[in-house]
């Protein structure tokens, strides 16, 4: 009795997930390449208010709004770019997770090379210090070798 | 020679450490609004309260105001409205957008006179700041100016170019530093801290 009030509670819920789901993709097209092109931008638009989500994730007012207003310019016939524009123009770079590369960008790539090279160098240079290091003059070795012989001789006596 | 080698790690590790605590205490969520220093975006848009009368960017012009995007259902409005009423005792223009909650929108149709009691009756409770709301009801006007929730703010200057933003609510110290300075005539400056 308790079994199946839980079994038919479990399917309804079921149900009622599968029609929230339905919702979310209510976005039809007639166009299968515009389709594939909402499907991207809706993966590479960042929504504002949650930030590490995109608008595809995002449940936030602002990401159903943004979601909408690509609907609409996709079905327009606008590009992927001229979308990202708009999008730019108005929420700014932060809006898009593939920035340019541009002044400020750029060190973002410049400067983790930067540090190879110089780390790359650094070593190069510090293994042939040690290799000059390691080389000993025979006058030393000769010193060294009459103390080590002076022990030994100590030793066995 | 030797101690000039030693300080390159300190600094560099100095360096690393100031770039990291700032980054510590910085808030993720404190991105400019891209609009800031462009013109006023363009709208056509009734009233909030009668849906015959129209605005457009034009009704902004010709002074410094302050726009505040908020809306009945969202809680850190109510926390604002009593300071914005004093600005406008101190003669601040304020005019509102109204941000209707998607989330409601999404299922069927908002009541907007249910919206306008609502809206009456908060702003009789805690002071109206507002000359005019303009009914944002699809909120293409808030997305325009990059809105991300409510409570938003933009001052805008006499030919309408936006001069400042705020995400968030405006309290006395955010409008003493913030907003206040960018004014020609310093309206609100004088506003004690008690009062607020």
């Amino acid at each position: 009795m308790n079994k199946s009030i839980i079994t038919l509670i479990s399917l309804g819920l079921t149900f009622i997930s599968c029609f929230v789901y339905a919702v979310e993709e209510s976005y039809p097209f007639d166009d299968v390449q515009q389709q594939k092109i909402f499907g991207e931008l809706v993966e590479e638009l960042r929504c504002p208010k949650c930030q590490n989500q995109n608008i595809a994730d995002s449940n936030a007012m602002v990401a159903i709004d943004l979601k909408n207003k690509t609907y609409e310019l996709v079905k327009q016939g606008q590009s992927k770019d001229q979308v990202i524009d708009f999008m730019v123009q108005r929420y700014g770079q932060f809006v898009h997770y593939d920035p340019p590369i541009n002044m400020v960008t750029i060190w973002l790539w410049l400067v983790p090379i930067a540090i190879a090279l110089i780390l790359v160098v650094f070593v190069l240079k510090k293994g042939r210090r040690e290799k000059l290091g390691s080389e000993v003059d025979a006058n030393s070795l000769d010193q060294a070798q009459a103390i080590i012989d002076k022990l030994e001789s100590k030793g066995k006596s | 020679m030797k101690n000039y080698k030693l300080l390159i790690p300190i600094v560099a590790f100095l360096l690393v450490s100031i770039f990291l605590y700032k980054g510590l205490y910085s808030d993720p969520t404190n991105i400019e609004n891209a609009n800031l220093a462009k013109p006023f975006p363009e709208f056509q848009l009734a009233d909030l309260m009668d849906e015959n009368r129209l605005y457009s960017k034009a009704d902004l012009l010709g002074e410094y105001t302050l726009i505040n995007v908020w809306g009945t259902w969202c809680v850190t409005c109510r926390v604002e409205l009593p300071f914005m009423t004093q600005l406008r005792q101190q003669g601040v223009k304020i005019v509102g957008v109204y941000y209707d909650n998607a989330a409601e929108a999404a299922f069927g149709e908002l009541d907007v006179r249910q919206t306008r009691r609502e809206v009456t009756e908060m702003l009789a409770q805690l002071g109206n700041p507002f000359q005019f709301n303009i009914y944002d009801e699809k909120r293409d006007l808030s997305l325009d100016l990059g809105v991300t929730g409510a409570p938003e703010s933009f001052l805008i200057d006499d030919k309408g170019t936006i001069i400042a933003h705020r995400r968030g609510a405006i309290d006395h110290r955010v409008w003493q530093n913030e907003f206040a300075p960018l004014l020609p005539n310093n309206h609100g400056s004088n506003l004690s801290e008690q009062q607020k």
